[in-house]
């Protein structure tokens, strides 16, 4: 499998200030990237181009092999449903759905009900998850929530998971315990993964670990 | 319908509250509507069930039926269907007003009457039965029931149709009248000109639209709330891929839904509640009458969650990001 992300020269201008500075970059299926750099640094723009929520202001973006330059809103929707898998910081998960019903939305966005219980049990069992389908985010620990986030992302079998600090508002043990079930998922699948983190003592955890400074790829 | 459904059933306190504003709302708009009904048809039961289209009337009755008198020669030069309006006091069983109309039992503009046959035809409401007799307590004069008429009031007294009496006015068809010193008043004219008519319905009509635009703002205020609070929420539904229209078209799910259930609610209470009331109360719901204020509710609140769906399209999936830039 050839390269599931890449970044062909991208800028980002917000304004007259640059976030991001003629970035090239590719991520190989079955590859684990870490990206590190201080805030402000533009790791977080960086992700949001490679998630596209964002769109660069010059350069190419490659999902999958689909490039995002020319699509329009609509067709970046689709794009993050079925290419792309996010986990966010915190306050990921929908407050009203059960640990279930936040994998089957995404079934139920993409139109795919039937296949879509069966595959989130099976997401769920994978992440240790299975005795707690019926529970509300609410009722969670921090890292159970992270699991549920990993769970849903890989809900559509996307090409590329994203994750944004997901070990945050974890302890160590359960910030490594969440960055190995991504680790794992990535190995089992072949897919390829993306972690923006400060947090330096995952990073052995990576296949690769790529520095933002100022905009730029050290 | 996953999402809308999912989270009414979690914030079901929420959403109960909500709903029972709309089920008082949606209770009042239907009574009061009701109530106007009721009282329009107090007030002008005949002229509005009257086949008729246009009145001619005296010049100088200033619009109102019962003060109008047509000479017999105008009656004749008229043509169409004459008939008499006084008011009259009666003694039954006790002294009750009644408006008496005077016209010929073969004419297309007397009601039918439900039991008997003409001569003194009596409403229902007055409870009398065929046989009965009253007196008219200024000129003593005796009269015997012979027939039963329904729902026919005027001025919000009973009607009482009698076969002779002086002219006060001519139900026609056609408008090309030509005639000196009468005027012709549409069927709409002739009712506004009923004594506190207008203002009965005004101020009834002015209770129900207001009670309309409480509802849509009660509405529009809740779910402008909630969408703001779930900004960031939208953000993460929108950066997984979710649709705006998705989320709007939740949001509407759950306004019709609400709104849908408390109009239920609202129409058993005041079905309810219509068989409790006085007799007396002028309480008149018709099921078409029902429907047609029930759909309207519920287009004005989906006009009330407009503002949050032009929110819930602004939101940015980039608000999903923890992270500064």
């Amino acid at each position: 499998m050839g390269a599931k992300l890449i970044l062909d020269h991208v800028n980002k201008s917000f304004g007259d200030t640059n976030t991001l500075n003629d970035i090239s970059f590719e991520v190989k299926a079955g590859e684990f990237v870490a990206v590190v750099g201080p805030s402000g640094s533009g790791k977080s723009t960086f992700l949001s181009i490679a998630g596209a929520l964002l769109t660069p202001s010059s350069g190419r973006v490659l999902v999958g092999g689909e490039d995002l330059s020319y699509l329009s809103e609509k067709e970046r929707h689709r794009i993050r449903l079925e290419k792309i898998g996010f986990i966010f910081q915190t306050s990921n998960l929908i407050p009203y759905l059960t640990v279930r019903d936040q994998l089957l939305l995404i079934a139920e966005l993409s139109g795919e009900q039937t296949a879509g219980e069966k595959k989130a049990d099976e997401l769920l069992e994978q992440l240790g998850l299975s005795h707690r389908t019926g529970h509300y985010p609410e009722k969670l620990s921090g890292g159970e929530r992270q699991r549920v986030a990993i769970a849903r992302a890989w809900m559509n079998d996307p090409d590329i998971l994203l994750a944004d600090e997901p070990t945050a508002s974890l302890d160590l043990k359960r910030g490594r315990d969440v960055v190995e079930m991504i680790a794992d998922g990535v190995k089992r699948r072949n897919k390829a993964a993306i972690m923006v983190t400060h947090d330096e003592r995952m990073l052995d955890v990576c296949d690769r670990i790529v520095r933002i400074e100022d905009g730029k790829i050290r | 319908m996953f999402l809308a459904i999912r989270e009414m059933k979690y914030a079901k306190l929420r959403y109960t509250l909500i709903g029972l504003i709309m089920v008082l709302v949606a209770w009042l708009v239907l009574f009061v509507t009701g109530l106007a009904n009721g009282l329009a048809s107090d007030n002008a039961a005949v002229i509005q069930k009257m086949d008729a289209d246009y009145f001619v009337l005296q010049e100088e009755a200033d619009n109102r039926l019962n003060r109008s008198e047509l000479s017999a020669g105008q009656v004749d030069a008229i043509g169409g269907e004459p008939f008499g309006v006084r008011m009259m006091t009666i003694e039954h069983t006790g002294k009750v007003d009644v408006t008496v109309f005077s016209m010929n039992p073969e004419s297309e503009i007397m009601p039918r009457i439900v039991e008997g046959k003409s001569g003194v035809v009596a409403d229902q409401s007055l409870q009398m039965t065929i046989g009965d007799q009253f007196t008219d307590s200024i000129t003593r004069e005796v009269m015997t029931v012979t027939g039963l008429t329904e729902g026919q009031s005027f001025s919000h007294t009973p009607a009482i149709f009698v076969t002779e009496g002086p002219v006060s006015a001519v139900a026609v068809q056609s408008k090309s009248i030509h005639v000196d010193g009468v005027e012709l008043l549409t069927k709409k004219e002739a009712l506004q000109s009923i004594p506190g008519y207008k203002e009965e319905q005004g101020s009834l009509m002015m209770m129900i639209v207001f009670l309309f635009m409480i509802a849509a703002i009660v509405l529009a205020v809740f779910f402008y709330v909630m969408t703001i609070q779930k900004m960031h929420q939208f953000g993460v539904l929108k950066a997984i891929g979710t649709h705006s229209i998705y989320l709007a078209r939740t949001i509407i799910y759950q306004v019709i839904i609400i709104s849908i259930v408390s109009l239920l609610i609202s129409v058993a209470l005041v079905y309810g509640i219509a068989f409790v009331l006085p007799v007396d109360l002028p309480f008149y719901l018709t099921p078409s009458l029902t429907a047609g204020t029930s759909l309207l509710f519920l287009a004005v609140s989906v006009l009330g969650s407009l503002l949050s769906l032009y929110k819930v399209t602004k939101v940015d999936a980039l608000d999903a990001m923890g992270g500064s830039f």
